[in-house]
């Protein structure tokens, strides 16, 4: 009975923080765009803090670079339990066009803290960051909370 | 004491690190640490061609990339002695006003965020949204246009695409009007943005601060002066002011929109028929130029050895302005919320900035000093 009121909770208030560890900055920009009135993110329960010792979500954008490689687990570990995280654009998942000859990055981020989905795109739009937080978001915090009883 | 800020921090869109040394609440001293979004993109280019190039410089920065795109595009035209057709100028300066018109709303609307007035940034943002159809009808990406080709644009465009973006210019006008109002003519804004993160001219000229944040000091330079196209075919006005405060550099970003416009209903109302793109006999050689990005002055130096780009230099306008921010503006703000917001004036663009890194021995990782790099 707790559970499942926690549950209902859990999914109708997700709270997210943009961790860009090394993009271009066109991620974040869309996600920006997010909270804009023709998207109006609020309207399903999710507010962007960008501060991730209250985040349940966190918005992985770009390619890990040299700094974020200890950083970016530091960051993780501050989130508290049930958390995902969400890699946004195709440098998180692939290193996209940095992951050459001559690039400092360490891509994916997977390698370095569990990554639940993944929004191909250079960069997404909008509508497809919303819709991807939405689909996976309230069911995986949900299962992550149960997991972690 | 010493506050950190970020890199990770609600005030903040992109990693980076400001130090602030405080007395009481007062900011004495601001020192920014770099270094967060290095990802070599210069090493990565040399060695490559010219289409992979302009790909990879595109993505330098997210905001302002199509400026970047023009820049490389127009270096490698110069090394080619290349006339671009006519039709191809007018379509670049179409897209290049839509991009500064949602930059500036984009750094205006982070401003209004960090000063924590939602109802001005929502009204800022979706204006912007407009914009960004408008982009998206010409050139297809919202982002990352991929609208130049060494020798034109990568497509044409006609009257549909033109009419739709003229209506929403319409929507964007008639919008700014009341929001730009809202803020200059507000009396609790201007009491936080008058006379806080002053910088004068002269300490402007002395941090080599660029774009809107330079005009909002006196500095009178902008590079679309001076190019061939904007000489040619279109009348602005360059917008200047000499208060230098927060203030000053909101509204210069303001007023900027509406010149660019009118730059783009000159562009719509005058473009001539033609092709759109020439064939490029790629040459060797050596070439410079300067461009007016929405932040200021992108600067390519590139050589190339017929095929292939040999070296790449790229300078953007955000590492100047974040370091005359950190230097001049912030020195004396009378709180941290007012070092945060003065900070988001200087609209920085960290991707930008990140050009250089030093590993020592020990494998640790650091940028160098604005200075050093001068």
């Amino acid at each position: 009975m707790f559970d499942a009121i926690r549950d209902v909770v859990r999914k109708s208030s997700i709270h997210v923080c943009i961790v860009n560890c090394g993009g271009c900055n066109g991620c974040d920009v869309e996600c920006v765009a997010l909270l804009s009135p023709r998207y109006d993110l609020e309207q399903f329960g999710i507010y962007v803090h960008n501060n991730p010792r209250e985040a349940d979500v966190l918005l992985l954008t770009g390619a890990v670079t040299e700094q974020w490689k200890d950083n970016l687990k530091r960051i993780y570990d501050k989130a508290p339990e049930p958390k995902i995280a969400v890699a946004v654009g195709n440098c998180p998942i692939s290193g996209d066009v940095f992951a050459q000859e001559g690039g400092h990055v360490n891509a994916p981020a997977s390698n370095f803290i569990p990554v639940a989905a993944e929004i191909p795109g250079c960069p997404p739009r909008p509508s497809e960051i919303l819709e991807a937080i939405l689909a996976v978001g309230p069911q995986a915090i949900a299962d992550r909370g149960r997991e972690q009883q | 004491m010493i506050v950190p800020i970020g890199p990770i921090h609600p005030a903040l869109k992109e990693p980076i690190r400001l130090k602030l040394q405080t007395e009481g609440e007062r900011v004495v001293k601001a020192e920014i640490e770099y270094g967060y979004v290095h990802r070599g993109i210069e090493k990565i280019i040399e060695g490559k061609t010219w289409q992979k190039g302009i790909y990879l410089s595109e993505r330098v920065c997210g905001i302002c990339s199509y400026e970047h795109t023009q820049t490389f595009a127009e270096t490698i035209e110069q090394i080619s002695d290349v006339d671009v057709p006519v039709r191809a100028q007018f379509l670049r300066v179409i897209a290049n006003e839509l991009d500064r018109i949602q930059s500036h709303l984009l750094g205006n609307s982070t401003f209004f965020k960090s000063m924590d007035h939602e109802t001005l940034f929502m009204h800022v943002l979706e204006l912007r949204e407009y914009a960004m159809d408008s982009i998206e009808l010409l050139t297809g990406n919202r982002v990352n246009m991929g609208w130049n080709v060494v020798g034109g644009v990568r497509m044409d465009a006609d009257e549909r695409h033109f009419n739709k973006i003229l209506k929403n210019l319409d929507i964007i006008e008639e919008g700014f009007e009341r929001t730009r109002q809202l803020f200059a003519e507000g009396p609790a804004l201007a009491l936080r943005c008058k006379g806080i993160g002053v910088m004068t001219k002269k300490e402007a000229i002395k941090g080599r601060a660029v774009g809107p944040i330079g005009r909002a000091s006196g500095i009178t330079k902008d590079f679309r002066n001076g190019h061939y196209t904007y000489d040619d075919y279109f009348d602005f006005k360059v917008i200047t002011r000499t208060e230098g405060d927060n203030y000053a550099r909101t509204l210069t970003r303001f007023d900027e929109i509406p010149e660019s416009i009118s730059i783009l209903r000159q562009a719509i109302e005058n473009i001539p028929k033609g092709e759109v793109r020439t064939p490029v006999d790629l040459k060797s050689g050596y070439a410079m130029r300067q461009n007016e990005a929405p932040r200021g002055e992108v600067t390519y130096m590139i050589e190339t050895n017929g095929s292939l780009i040999k070296n790449i230099s790229i300078r953007t306008p955000s590492i100047a302005n974040m370091d005359s921010c950190a230097r001049y503006m912030i020195r004396d703000v009378p709180t941290v919320a007012d070092a945060v917001a003065t900070y988001a004036t200087s609209d920085p663009c960290v991707a930008c900035a990140e050009r250089v890194a030093i590993t020592n021995e020990a494998g640790i990782t650091s940028i160098k000093k604005f200075d050093e790099v001068i």
